[in-house]
Formats: C-alpha cells, structure tokens, sequence
C-alpha cells in the first residue's frame, strides 16, 4: 500500500505555476528525498502534502486521506518538521516533549526519544540555551513523539555543522528501522545520498527525475580521472591526450571520459617517467551532485533561465 | 507497520485535559519575569509615586492601578508575544499538532486571562499591604469577577489585533499605540480633563468600565450595588467582538511579504550548501 498519492498536483499563486502537474506514489516505510534548487517547488509540494495548503488542482492523499481535511486522528498519525525552528524557549526538553506527547493517543516515551535524537544529556536544559543543532534534533524529537505513520521533514539539517548533520541522519536512519514513511527535502546531496533509497528531483515545479541514487548517478554521464600535478617541468612533457584537460589556475587534472583506460594508461606512464606520486589521484564514477545539476539544468534553460 | 495499530485504535486524548493542558502550559511561558515586572512591578511603582505620605490610598486608587497591571499584560505582553510567536512558526507548529485549533487559542486566552487576573489581584494585595486598605470579601470576590471579565475583553481584541500586525517589529508599536491612548483618557493613570464627547467615548471602551467596576466592588458600601451591570455589559460586549473578530481573522502562518512571481526563473550565482549546484533564489523552495 501506498502511504502517500499524489496525481497531477499543481499550485499556482497568481499566474506562477508554483507546482506543476506533479504525480508520485510513496509506499509504506520508504524514504524518499525530494530535491530540487530553491523556488523548484519543494516546500510548496510539502506543504500541501502536510494540508497547510490547498493544491489549485489535483489530487493528495496522504495515508488515504486528502491533507487538507485531515482531522485530529489523522493529524496524530503523522508527523512533521517544518523547515525553520519554532520552539518556545523558555521550558526545558522534557517539559516541551511531555506537553507535545500528551498530544498523542499512543506517543512514544520521552526517554525513548530523547535516546532515538541523543538528547539525554540535554533533558533538563531550556531549549532556548540549546545550540542551533540541538534545538533542531528537539525539532525532529517533537515530530516523531507521536510514533507517526508518515513524517515530514523540511530540510531539517540545513544550518548544522557536520557534526551535528551527522547526529541528525543517525536520528532519522533510527526512525526508518521502525517502518516510518519518510518524505526529506534537502538542498545537500550527501544527505540525500545517505539516508533516501529514493530521490525525487523537482525543478521549475515539476518532477525531472523520480529515482534511486544509483540511477541518479548512473545518468551523470561519463567516470572521470581526477589529479593534482604541480610539476611544471613534468607538465611541459604531459601527453597530448592529457594536456587539453589541464585547469590553467588550479593545475587540476580532469578527465572524463565513457572509457577512462586510455587517459588512465598515458597519466600512469607519464607519471612514472617522471617519477612523480599521484597521492591525490582520485577514478570514479560521476558524483551525484554533477548527476543532480545535469537532471535540473534542462528544465531551467527550457524556461530561460539559463544562458 | 510499527505503531500503527496503535495509532489508529487508541482513544485519542480527551479535549477537556488537552484544554486544561494548554492552559497550564502557556500560563507558564507567559508568567515570565518580565511579563511580571510589567504586569506587577510597575503599576506598583506608580501606585506608590502617585500617594503622598501618610495618605490613606482609597480602593479606587487601587483599582486603577490593578487595571493598569491586568492589561498591560492581557493586551501588550499577550498580543506582542502572539505576534512572535506567529512570525517565528510556533503558532503553524501547533497547528500541525493533533491539538484542535479552538483547544490551542482559547487556552492561549485562558492562560492570558489567569496571569492577567494574577497581575492584578497581585497590585491589589500590594495596595492593601502598603496602605492598609479595608476590603470586604463580597467586595473582593466581585472585584475577581470583573477582573475576568476584563481580562477577557482585552485579550480577546488582543487576539484580534493579531491578524492587522504583520511583523514582529509592529507588534510592540502598534500595541503601544492603541493602549496608552485608551488608558490615558480613561483616567486609569490620573484624572484628565478631555472633553465631553471623548469622556462618552471613553465609557464604552474595555479600560474605563473595568477600573469602575473594580473600583466599585473594593470600596463596595452597604446599600450599594458590587458592580454596575452597564460596565459588564460594555466589558461583555468586547469580550464577545474580540472572539468573534480573532476567529473570522485569525492568522497562524507567518507573514510573508507581497512579492511579484514570474515564470521566468532567475539563475543565482551562490552555491548549495554541500559542493556545487547553481540554485536559483525564490524564498518557496
């Protein structure tokens, strides 16, 4: 069963097609990364996913319910982290997480999550002296008391240092093992890489690509050789099939190619002609991130965007 | 699914205790130092720079200055902070919550009208306390209900003056701006001497038949009524426009400012937050 439908979701603020004929399904225990430039329609697409907006048209379903007349049974099934912190400050951890799962008809302990967020330590402190990080793990805390069915989380790292960045995931992959559908949206392709088994690409409010990491990757085009050589008298001798790729400034080497063996062959010899240590050598398959701008470039040069 | 079965068969928790919940909760947030030294400090302040020495201070002294406490803080320190609370989210955090809407505003009211009463009744045993003022306990209690009442009214058009404050920075001023006037010409601070019209004015306003009608209970006498019923009905009556104005208007998203959208998207020259990816500024994202 599918926890989340939606079938040709658009809304428009004016004449602005913020979300364009959007359709995908979301099934029970997956969690999806929806990704996408600022003003692709993410957070227009959650919102109306979590019924704080009404679509223009189209339709959502979301645990077989349209969003926007959910009611308090349904609202107590799923649970949410909005994009930007929004705490009282003034109470304690445990005093604002008891007065939310008193909220709940089946919440989780505190002490439960408080553990699934590594926040023990900061039970007792008010949350306004809590650093930006951990106000945000008290965030996800907050929308996962509830033992929701579907949570939402809007960019919920955006702001931390890795460290904390590194908690949080550990914070959400905790929640994937007890069977939550979780739909991320995420300006930061590590994240998507690490936590989603699924990414949905949005861009100019529509979806430009629905699929897995891999197969993200696997449409970023060709592996590429990539290399420091500082050696200006070895560069001088580089091999022809080498030398068009060097970056002026940088001296980087970058070479991408659908067969790397050649390029490969004619570095390593030179290399060893010289005898030089390609130590930072790096061969591999295109980044996720040059994947994600090649699937959104198309709709923003198709809409003048782009020179 | 994990917890499924729970969450959809367990009874969900009864509105009364959720209610009661809420009250309790905001009443903690909103009993704050500085709402206490608004709220209480300083009408105490004035209470006594306003008495010469070794003057007996009359219950009525004391009623306007009680008035002053309950309303700074059922108007100004109420309505600012529901106006913060707004623009930061808070209010669309709850929103988001299995709490029903009604259940969250009207214990944010009710929590706004226990520590209102609690500023005022606070003022009023500080005026006994300092000039020994006789009190009766009819006097008093009806003195309580009145100041219910009128912490009801004032919060209730606070709640309402909500949705015509767009930002944060607005609330303070425009919170000031429409309390002093009403103050001032209602006589809480001092008697004034405005002309005839605005005394009329003045009478139907929530400030004025509060002060009268706390006036009246404290220094209530035998053969006088406690409390006027005009000055309930006035108070009643903004009470009941306030909540009918705050539900028809009440805002729970933040403010977001006019902007004019095109289809044509602009390209931005800052990168994402991780290793590349040109993204193009909108503030939707």
């Amino acid at each position: 069963m599918s926890a989340i439908v939606v079938e040709g979701l658009t809304k428009r603020f004016g004449d602005f097609p913020a979300v364009n004929d959007v359709s995908f399904e979301v099934p029970d225990g997956q969690l999806v990364a929806v990704l996408g430039p600022n003003g692709a329609g993410k957070t227009t697409t959650l919102e109306m996913l979590e019924g704080f907006l009404a679509p223009t048209s189209g339709t959502v379903r979301v645990l077989g319910t349209d969003p926007h007349r959910g009611d308090r049974r349904w609202r107590s099934r799923i649970g949410l982290v909005l994009q930007s912190t929004s705490l009282d400050a003034a109470l304690t951890v445990r005093d604002t997480l008891t007065v939310f799962a008193g909220l709940y008809p089946a919440p989780r302990s505190i002490g439960e999550v408080l553990e699934l967020v590594d926040l023990v330590d900061d039970a007792e402190t008010a949350v306004g002296a809590l650093s930006g990080g951990q106000r945000r793990r008290v965030d996800v805390a907050i929308g996962i008391i509830g033992r929701p069915e579907v949570l939402f989380l809007d960019e919920p790292t955006t702001g931390l240092d890795p460290e904390a960045r590194r908690r949080a995931w550990t914070a959400v992959e905790n929640l994937t093992t007890t069977g939550t559908t979780v739909v991320l949206t995420t300006h930061y392709i590590d994240e998507a890489d690490h936590l989603a088994n699924r990414l949905i690409l949005l861009a100019a409010g529509r979806v430009v690509a629905d699929t897995t990491p891999e197969g993200l990757r696997s449409r970023g085009g060709p592996a590429t050789v990539r290399c420091r050589l500082d050696d200006e008298a070895a560069l001088a001798d580089l091999p022809a099939s080498l030398a068009g790729h060097i970056d002026g400034d940088s001296h980087a080497l970058v070479v991408r190619a659908e067969d790397i063996t050649s390029p490969l062959r004619d570095l390593l010899g030179w290399a060893d002609r010289h005898h030089l240590d390609l130590a930072g050598l790096e061969v591999g398959p295109p980044s996720l991130e040059d994947a994600y701008l090649a699937a959104i470039a198309e709709p923003l040069t198709s809409t003048g965007a782009l020179p | 699914m994990t917890g499924t079965v729970a969450s959809t068969t367990a009874r969900m928790p009864r509105v009364g205790r959720l209610l009661a919940a809420q009250v309790s909760y905001q009443s903690r947030l909103l009993a704050s130092g500085r709402a206490i030294t608004i709220g209480v400090g300083f009408p105490v302040i004035l209470l006594i720079a306003s008495q010469a020495p070794h003057t007996r201070t009359s219950a009525i002294d004391i009623a306007s200055y009680a008035c002053f406490g309950l309303t700074l803080t059922a108007w100004n320190t109420y309505g600012v902070r529901l106006v913060a609370a707004r623009e930061s989210g808070v209010l669309k955090r709850w929103r988001a919550t299995p709490l029903p809407h009604w259940c969250y505003f009207l214990g944010r009211i009710l929590a706004t009208v226990v520590v209102a009463v609690g500023a005022g009744a606070a003022t009023v045993a500080a005026g006994v306390l300092l000039y020994g003022t006789h009190l009766t306990v009819s006097g008093v209690a009806a003195a309580l209900a009145a100041f219910i009442l009128g912490a009801l009214a004032w919060a209730a058009t606070a709640t309402a003056l909500t949705a015509a404050v767009p930002t944060v920075e607005a609330a303070s001023p425009t919170f000031l701006l429409t309390y002093f006037p009403v103050i001032i010409v209602s006589g809480i601070l001092g008697d004034t001497s405005e002309p005839h019209w605005l005394s009329t004015i003045a009478n139907y306003l929530p400030a004025r038949p509060l002060s009268h009608a706390v006036g009246s209970a404290l220094g209530h006498t035998a053969g006088n009524a406690l409390l006027s019923p005009r000055d309930l009905i006035v108070l009643a009556a903004w009470a009941v426009a306030g909540l009918a104005v705050a539900i028809a208007t009440f805002r729970w998203e933040p403010h977001r400012p006019t902007q004019q959208r095109s289809s044509r998207r602009e390209v931005s020259n800052d990168l994402p937050h991780s290793k590349a990816a040109a993204v193009p500024p909108s503030s939707r994202g």
